[in-house]
């Protein structure tokens, strides 16, 4: 190939979105609105998982919340034909992602299987991945942590303790999706079976609103889910391409 | 022209140097110490570092009593996962459930037993040792019991073998004063289900395979009996089955979590939810689907409850009376249920007969997707007789006042907090020369006790558990501990059978443990059962491991309803405390997941956790309609004062769309003045306030039942709020379609990356 | 001093500068005394805090986590611009009434970009990785990403502020030189130092002649390149209020406006304080204050088209930003804003208030702190509001954020109090320029 075709190749393999001609799993969460109660077990359960920090009532006063997954309520309608519907809005994963373009220091980016990840030690806390990202679902450490004794006895081994400065976010529970792999191979097997993996949110939702998986795989439920005429993304025309895959709200009429 | 010289040229690397240095030692200042992350070099030989073990036990956090799985590493309780096999909650497990570990590692747990030094009420304690505490109990307790004088045991509502022991106990010590005492036991339900179906049980309501749900109040999804098993039937009846989407119906006057996920909210008149259910009751036998050889009984009895005259009276459209009785009746099946602020109003009893009669009419008795009776427990006796409704705890009161009581032990209860003011609960304690005290924690009871003889926490200690309600089959499980106690605190049932010990009663509780005591009882299950394991430590070792055991046996009953119950059908209406000028508003106090009836409260990640409806965290609020508070000239934050007549609080507005505009609503958990750092000097506690009316013929608490002022102060106290703006805007965050999933349909063609799926 | 009615001579001009150098009243020293510990106490000691306990210090939150810090470092990178548009631009196109001023104005230059760049240290949560957006080789193989426009900042700004660094010091080699030969002690031995040997020969001349132009020529492009990168920090993302295209040319235009305004100020500041009256005059008030009309008259028909697209755009998203500007929590400060930078500037038509000196000063800081309320303006109500209504959320700076905002001024007055007593602060060799030259023979045919 002469340069000019060998600089096009080049360049519309960067162009892709994710960057690789093929992830070697493409993790995907479904979230069935129509199932979603807004009962925060979710919440809870990554906080767990994840050594979120409890940020108390001064700070997020001041508006710093820390919820990797949080619920986000709209109301429609007024009294008494009022309605609320919740949206658990967590990391979107997308495969075209606004955060990863603008790190100075590459500390998010997207690995091989279509994870937006966050690199902690890298990070320098510029904060643009979070100015960029159209969810916010970005958080960022304004200050160092504190647990009071012994509360920091429930913190979970397989996962940092971030310090400050430093951006954070969800991360599909990478911790665990990194087990299975490895007890995949493990097993002699090469790829990690549907269902065997989930982030605690969808391990913990008790109205089995959240389902995960690989949708490369054919015969995954979120292969499937994603077929449904009810599926959707959220903030579509941002163009984003998430790996969060929402399901319509049913209203069904009433006369 | 001169050069710089070689001094010159020192002098500026010199300072250069310096100043690097200086930025590097700012620099290393600035890191934080390095701190070990690997505790035992040389592990002891339970654990394997780096590899998790797990433990399957009962969650002890609500009396659903879901089954958990909890990971463990290097001897530490890391996370709490549902138990897969458990029939329950089927791997999931709720917000509350997932804070256990908090409960367990809660910097305010109490470490050891302790005796008052200072004044009840003071939280001065000594530390002292167990030999010695028991020693002073068990003397004081045999001294009561020769000299005949009444001893009371005030327990939360325990079950299973735990709830064996404390019966032997009590009748060790020759007393019959043995009270469960839960702020959520639905009183009025049993009471109903008494009345309507003939016992005193709670059976089990199939909202996973019911296509209509008509619910009076109740907030299945949320704190309701059993929510996690509620929500998985919720979620699999809307949209985990092929047959049609279920529709779900709530009817209160404020929106609960129940509410929102409803497909139709209808708030009706509180205290009329009754009168609405005789009013479908009225049109389900209009529409003659009922053929029951009682049907004229029912007609007669239900005249004067057609749908005009019930619309009058609850403010809910006939027509939407007409239509729900209509979709009600066509649904395959329907289920009725009720609870939250209809088993709280004078007529609660009345109103969940007749929730009870539409599932009766219907013929959903004893069919999926209906009301399913559950058979007796296992082991331990129903808890539900023991329990001590608002009646019985005043009664309580009184005899302690009279001086009637000698010793009082409690057991993780904290009626001081949950019983309103005007019970005088707590005063009367201070005449009850000798209380103590079971409880992990030093909540508002706990401060009253004379000695404290510390609980384990429920994942460090052996225990069993039929949740109840069941589910239609026996089911049973056993609680065993995940961690080595941390403290120097003893399990429940193994310091009743230390005192039990010492009181001489070794021959009706032999047991050294409450672990032998369990697998005592546990031999006869498995003798009773004839399982597969062929001997009973086998049997033993699998119930542990799978965490969970259970009989496929279920009771096959019909329900044939005594005709004075027929005669007397009615709902009567309610009663409310305080005239109507005075108190113009109905205080609907209401638990959340989070909070329950306050026990969340100490519990840092359910402090953070925000209210799903009004996103607040840490305080609490109260919810006003619109048009109530653009009437009164009140904005989002202004503090205002709420007064019953039995007393007042202040809390801040937030405007809520979803409640009627005479109710306010304010959550219940915050207003603690003990329970720790997390759940003190926080908010308010409505259930201070609220008046001394009872449920006619439950005798439990009307919490609705009060009547209240609200006055602007002039302040304000704008709560903290994690949610920002709540209308979409036209953004269409949340979606909204009008048909339901069409199996095998075209695909969304979402704006994905195609994904190249290898063929080999 | 005598009044401009006498005509100054060559010589004049050198002790004149040689004596802002050298002689140093009481007055100078409380100034940089004032200027110093200002800086120490509300810059340093502050931002010290803000390194040991977290960014928390700062007002900022979720979603809003960038505030005034980033608001300044802007403010002061679009000041820079003011050097480059006098030394580069007005130097090709002959203009002489840049020729008194243009030292001092690159000088600004340079201290903005200083002060900027100790914005962005200020900013990040972890200051001490900040090399690690360099690319300098590491044995992880790791390279910073060039795709980010924080990057491009990064290469943008410090190509800037080299190319500022070598103009300017290229620039006054002559004058090193000539103050060199008059001053004695450190001060000699220094400018010795800085002047490289330079002794006034015609080869000499033409060289410096020529690269001058070559750098002025250079650095123009660079300096609207600058800010033009600076300015896709925010275009870049597709935040609603931030990703518009208008970005580029709006930041441009209002760096040198604000630049310009900073020149006003820092004129009248030299003018009456160093007795430049000889070399400032209000020939030059009037100038600038000409161009600061023209910017304003840009500026402002850049925010009405801000307004008319997101009008016309009928997005929930556009139209949301725009009644928030108008009409929301930060209204006063826009209109504060649209005040300061829009509607007064237009006294700027009458040429009475245009050679007016203290009135123009007046004008200049108004304008300067209007164009700093649009940059905090550009931050707070963008973030405020961006797609999803649950994560709205209102920022307000905090004291800490307020006191690094007041201290960085402070830094930039002592750093530019520093400068005038170091370097001649009006370019003598140029000043000559306009002079004309001495005509009797045998007068001293000073450099």
């Amino acid at each position: 190939m002469n340069f000019i075709d060998r600089f096009m190749a080049s360049w519309r393999k960067y162009r892709k979105p994710g960057y690789y001609e093929e992830f070697d799993y493409a993790w995907t969460m479904t979230i069935d609105l129509d199932r979603c109660t807004g009962c925060g077990a979710c919440v809870t359960a990554c906080q767990a998982e994840n050594n979120i920090p409890i940020v108390g009532e001064k700070e997020l006063g001041r508006g710093r919340e820390m919820q990797w997954i949080r619920i986000e309520r709209y109301w429609e309608g007024e009294y008494p034909n009022a309605k609320l519907s919740f949206i658990p809005m967590l990391c979107q994963h997308c495969d075209a992602a606004p955060c990863e373009t603008v790190c100075p220091v590459s500390a998010t980016y997207h690995n091989q299987d279509g994870l937006n990840t966050q690199i902690y030690n890298r990070c320098i806390g510029t904060r643009s991945c979070a100015v960029y990202c159209p969810y916010e679902v970005r958080y960022f450490n304004y200050y160092d942590h504190h647990w009071d004794a012994p509360l920091e006895q429930q913190l979970n081994p397989d996962v940092t303790v971030r310090e400050k400065g430093v951006m954070e976010k969800c991360t599909f529970c990478v911790q665990r999706i990194r087990q299975a792999k490895d007890h995949a191979k493990d097993d002699g097997r090469r790829r990690v079976k549907d269902g065997e993996v989930q982030p605690a949110c969808v391990q913990t939702c008790p109205s089995e609103a959240m389902t995960f998986g690989d949708r490369k795989d054919a015969n995954s439920v979120v292969a499937k889910k994603m077929n449904d005429p009810r599926a959707y993304h959220v903030l579509e025309e941002t163009n984003t391409l998430p790996s969060v895959v929402y399901l319509k709200k049913v209203s069904a009429n009433a006369d | 022209m001169s050069n710089v010289d070689r001094r010159q040229f020192l002098k500026l690397v010199g300072a250069g140097g310096v100043g690097a240095g200086a930025g590097f030692m700012l620099a290393e200042s600035i890191k934080h110490p390095v701190e070990y992350l690997i505790p035992y070099p040389i592990p002891p030989e339970e654990f394997s570092p780096g590899i998790a073990t797990w433990y399957n036990s009962v969650c002890g956090m609500c009396p659903a009593g879901c089954g958990i799985s909890v990971r463990t590493r290097e001897g530490r309780a890391k996370k709490i996962e549902g138990n897969p096999l458990h029939p329950v909650n089927q791997g999931r497990l709720c917000a509350l459930g997932q804070a256990g570990l908090q409960s367990l590692y809660n910097p305010d747990r109490l470490t050891g037993p302790m005796l008052q030094s200072g004044e009840r009420g003071s939280e001065e304690f000594i530390q002292t040792t167990w030999e010695e505490s028991l020693a002073t109990v068990a003397h004081r307790l045999a001294a009561a019991r020769d000299g005949g004088k009444n001893i009371y045991l005030l327990s939360e509502g325990v079950r299973g073998h735990l709830a064996m022991l404390l019966e032997r106990f009590m009748g060790g010590l020759g007393s019959e004063h043995l009270m469960h005492y839960d702020f959520a036991h639905p009183h009025a339900l049993y009471a109903a289900n008494q009345r309507l179906f003939g016992e005193h049980a709670l059976p089990y309501y199939d909202i996973r395979n019911t296509r209509y749900l008509l619910s009076f109040g109740a907030d299945y999804l949320s704190n309701w009996l059993s929510p996690v098993h509620h929500s998985l039937g919720f979620g699999h009846s809307r949209q985990g089955t092929d047959l049609d989407r279920g529709r779900f119906v709530q009817i209160e006057a404020k929106m609960s979590l129940s509410g929102a996920a409803a497909d139709e909210w209808i708030p009706a008149r509180p205290g009329s939810e009754g009168i609405l259910a005789l009013g479908l009751a009225h049109q389900i036998l209009a529409g003659g689907s009922y053929t029951g050889s009682d049907f004229d009984d029912w007609n007669a009895a239900l005249e004067n409850y057609s749908a005009d005259s019930v619309a009058e009276r609850t403010g809910v459209a006939a027509k939407t009376i007409v239509r729900l009785a209509s979709e009600f009746t066509k649904a395959e099946p329907g289920l009725a249920i009720g609870g939250g602020a209809v088993d709280n109003h004078s007529n609660a009893v009345d109103t969940l007969v007749a929730v009870n009669l539409l599932n009766y009419l219907v013929g959903n008795i004893g069919k999926p997707g209906g009301v399913v009776f559950n058979s007796d427990p296992v082991v331990g006796g129903p808890a539900n007789n023991r329990q001590a409704n608002f009646i019985a705890m005043q009664q309580l009161a009184e005899q302690a006042r009279q001086g009637a009581i000698d010793v009082l032990i409690v057991n993780n209860t904290n009626p001081v907090f949950t019983l309103p003011h005007a019970s005088g609960f707590r005063e009367a304690l201070a005449s009850i020369p000798m209380i103590v005290s079971l409880s992990s924690f030093m909540d508002e009871t706990t401060t009253m006790a004379d000695v404290i003889l510390p609980s384990h926490s429920y994942l460090e200690s052996w225990g069993d558990d039929m949740p109840q309600p069941g589910l239609g089959f026996p089911v049973a499980a056993i609680s065993q501990p995940v961690v080595s106690p941390l403290y120097n605190t003893r399990a429940t049932g193994d310091i009743i059978l230390d005192l039990a010990g010492k009181l001489g009663m070794k021959d009706s509780m032999p047991w050294d443990s409450m672990e032998a005591c369990l697998k005592d009882g546990w031999r006869q299950i498995y003798e009773r059962s004839s399982p597969d394991a062929s001997d009973f430590d086998t049997f033993w070792r699998d119930v542990l491991v799978s965490g969970v055991w259970g009989e496929d046996i279920h009771r096959q009953d019909t329900v044939v309803v005594d005709k004075s119950v027929i005669d007397n059908i009615d709902v009567a209406e309610p009663e409310f405390s305080g005239d109507s000028e005075q108190y113009p508003f109905f205080l609907h106090p209401y638990m959340s997941t989070a909070m329950y009836d306050g026990r969340g409260a100490n519990l840092p990640w359910m402090q953070e956790l925000p209210d799903p409806m009004t996103s607040i965290v840490y305080g609490s609020w109260v919810e006003m309609n619109p048009a109530t508070a653009k009437r009164l000239g009140l904005l989002d934050g202004d503090l205002v004062s709420i007064a019953s007549e039995h007393g007042s609080l202040e809390a801040p507005v937030v405007i809520f769309p979803a409640i009627m505009p005479e109710v306010i609503a304010m959550p219940i958990g915050q207003g603690h003045n003990a329970f720790g750092r997390y759940a003190r000097d926080r908010g308010v506690n409505p259930l201070q306030i609220l008046a001394p009316i009872t449920a006619t013929s439950s005798g439990s608490l009307a919490t609705h039942a009060t009547r209240v002022s609200l006055t602007a102060t002039g302040r304000r106290a704008p709560p903290v709020q994690t949610g920002g703006e709540t209308r979409q805007l036209g953004r269409n965050i949340v979606q909204f379609t009008d048909a339901g999933s069409t199996p095998g349909g075209h695909s969304a063609n979402l704006n994905s990356i195609p994904i190249v799926v290898k063929t080999t | 001093m005598q009044t401009e009615v006498r005509q100054a001579r060559f010589a004049d001009v050198n002790d004149d500068v040689v004596r802002s150098l050298v002689v140093t009243g009481r007055n100078y020293y409380i100034a940089l005394g004032i200027a110093g510990f200002v800086t120490l106490t509300c810059f340093f000691f502050p931002w010290f805090y803000q390194l040991y306990y977290g960014i928390g210090a700062a007002g900022m939150n979720s979603p809003t986590v960038w505030g005034t810090y980033l608001a300044s470092f802007i403010f002061w990178i679009g000041l820079s611009h003011s050097g480059t548009l006098l030394s580069c631009v007005l130097h090709l196109t002959n203009s002489e009434w840049r020729k008194a001023m243009y030292r001092s104005a690159e000088a600004m230059t340079f201290f903005s970009l200083f002060v900027a760049i100790t914005m962005v240290m200020v900013h990040i949560g972890r200051p001490w990785f900040i090399h690690w957006a360099a690319p300098y080789p590491n044995q992880m193989g790791l390279w910073p990403n060039f795709r980010s426009p924080l990057m491009f900042d990064v290469m943008a700004i410090m190509t800037y502020l080299t190319g500022s660094g070598i103009f300017i010091y290229m620039g006054a080699i002559p004058d090193f030189a000539a103050v060199r030969d008059r001053t004695t002690g450190w001060r000699h031995h220094l400018y010795v130092l800085l002047s490289l040997g330079w002794r006034g020969t015609d080869k000499e001349w033409h060289r410096l002649g020529w690269a001058y132009t070559f750098l002025a020529v250079l650095i123009i492009p660079l300096a609207v390149s600058v800010h033009s990168i600076v300015s896709w920090d925010f275009a870049l993302s597709i935040v609603p209020g931030l990703h518009q295209t208008i970005f580029a040319p709006y930041f441009v235009v209002g760096a040198i406006y604000s630049g310009t305004a900073g020149i006003v100020t820092v004129m009248f500041v030299l003018r009456k304080y160093m007795n430049f009256e000889h070399y400032i005059t209000k020939l030059h008030f009037d100038n600038l204050g000409k161009l600061l009309l023209l910017l304003s008259l840009l500026w402002t028909y850049i925010n009405m088209l801000e307004l008319f697209t997101g009008w016309f755009s009928g997005t929930s998203t556009e139209y949301e930003q725009l009644k928030y500007k108008l009409t929301g929590f930060y209204a006063p400060l826009y209109w504060e804003m649209i005040l300061f930078c829009a509607v007064a500037p237009l006294l700027l038509i009458s040429r009475k208030f245009r050679t007016s000196f203290v009135p123009m000063l007046i004008l200049s800081i108004a304008i300067n702190i209007g164009m700093y309320t649009e940059r905090f303006l550009i931050v707070a109500t963008t973030l405020s509001r961006q797609y999803l209504p649950g994560s709205w959320r209102v920022y307000v700076p905090s004291l800490v954020e307020i006191s690094i905002l007041v201290g960085s001024l402070a830094l930039f007055v002592t750093l530019f109090l520093l400068f005038v007593k170091i370097f001649p602060s009006i370019s003598i060799y140029e000043i000559k320029e306009t002079m004309d030259a001495p005509k009797k023979q045998g007068d001293r045919h000073d450099t």
